[in-house]
């Protein structure tokens, strides 16, 4: 677990006060909220934040946007990548269908 | 070989660092990693722009670079780590969201049945925490024509040595998939097992041919009761009765016998009696003389029509 500390020695540009901001936004979500004990993945999205404003010029109010975004697909791939794992077990005629689908269903859709 | 860092970002060697600034933002908007997950050539080309950046954008080590005092290479931040390492794992589940294509119904709906409520991890330290419905085992079953037709009780014994015990209904048609609710293979998780579908084979029989609910016998008939008529004696699926036959029945001539076909869900059918000829296997005296007399006086053709069309 990495404290406050830890997390702004990390990553550049950061101050403690900016970091609560975050906190308090719901940016980030400490792994530990009791303690404000921060994981990888905390400090990982700190890194990214910091990135977004200081380096790529982003501006405080479009953060949220983006991680909103961001957010969004990595739910959307998570639950896809679930997807395929499940048929992966699935025996391959059943794949073949599916794919078969797949493929009709796409160009079905082309106009 | 080293690539010149003011061409990575495509801005002129006298730029003004505030070009070089813009320049990198915008390129670094279009390929950082976090905003290009699972993007490994604009991660790459990242990488170069921002170790550019990092050195034609800091003035100091400009200069040093312009005087030729360390090369394009010549930086070694240290890694980051981009947070779309953690998004997919066990970690980022606390980050995710499915708020955003909850509109597209029949996918949730998907995941709703296959995972229940799924961790959402995948691939991370901890292992998957999710549920799924077992799959269906699917089965063959041979049954007799009259087992079929008149429905029963049987035992099928499965290839791990298991047995099912499967009620096949009346009428049940060859080709017909019967459905054995939680059957089949057994689920992971919170998931139920699947179930088994068992492929119902229907073997012929001799006598008894099937026209959807109707049963069709052929019976052959004498030729005296096809010209005075009579009662016969008949098979039907539930046993022998006894038909009558008009006088004057011919070969190709259909009875119906109401109500003795297939009981099934859908209604009773009936049995059709095909009635044909058959002339004794020997022809007497007896026969042949009347035979000869009768045409004297009663000439008929039964091809006329045949030849009218032919």
């Amino acid at each position: 677990m990495l404290s406050e500390r830890d997390i702004v020695a990390r990553v550049r540009h950061l101050t403690v006060t900016r970091l609560r901001v975050w906190v308090a936004q719901g940016w980030i979500k400490p792994a530990d909220k009791a303690a404000q004990g921060f994981s990888d993945a905390d400090l990982a999205r700190a890194a990214l934040i910091s990135n977004l404003e200081d380096e790529l010029g982003f501006a405080e109010e479009d953060v949220p946007v983006l991680l909103n975004l961001i957010d969004q697909i990595h739910g959307l791939r998570s639950e896809l990548m679930g997807l395929l794992d499940a048929l992966e077990d699935l025996p391959p005629d059943i794949r073949a269908t599916v794919r078969m689908r797949i493929t009709s269903r796409r160009e079905g859709g082309e106009r | 070989m080293a690539e010149d860092l003011y061409s990575v970002l495509g801005v002129a060697k006298t730029a003004k660092p505030e070009a070089i600034t813009k320049a990198y933002r915008k390129l670094a908007k279009k390929l950082h990693p976090d905003l290009n997950p699972g993007d490994k050539a604009a991660e790459e080309k990242f990488k170069k722009v921002a170790a550019a950046y990092g050195i034609v954008g800091d003035e100091e080590k400009r200069g040093r670079y312009d005087r030729g005092e360390i090369d394009a290479s010549g930086q070694e931040t240290p890694q980051q780590r981009y947070y779309r390492e953690y998004a997919g794992g066990e970690e980022g589940a606390r980050y995710r969201s499915t708020a955003g294509f909850e509109d597209i119904g029949a996918f949730s709906d998907l995941f709703g049945d296959l995972f229940g409520e799924r961790g959402g991890a995948r691939g991370g330290a901890g292992g998957r925490r999710f549920s799924m419905r077992g799959q269906d085992a699917h089965y063959r079953l041979d049954v007799d024509f009259l087992d079929a037709v008149n429905g029963t009780k049987t035992r099928l014994t499965l290839p791990d040595g298991g047995t099912l015990d499967v009620t096949i209904p009346p009428g049940v048609t060859d080709g017909q998939v019967l459905r054995l609710k939680g059957k089949g293979n057994p689920g992971m998780g919170e998931g139920g097992p699947g179930d088994a579908l068992i492929e119902i084979g229907v073997k012929p029989h001799p006598v008894f041919k099937r026209e959807g609910g109707d049963i069709v016998v052929e019976v052959p008939i004498t030729f005296d009761e096809a010209v005075l008529g009579g009662k016969v004696e008949v098979p039907t699926i539930t046993g022998r009765v006894f038909a009558t036959v008009p006088p004057g029945s011919n070969t190709g001539q259909t009875l119906r016998l109401k109500g003795r076909g297939i009981k099934s869900k859908s209604g009773t059918g009936d049995q059709l009696v095909k009635l044909s000829v058959v002339l004794p296997e020997r022809i007497d005296e007896d026969l042949k003389s009347f035979a000869e007399r009768w045409r004297e006086a009663h000439r008929y053709d039964p091809r006329r029509k045949l030849k009218e069309q032919a």
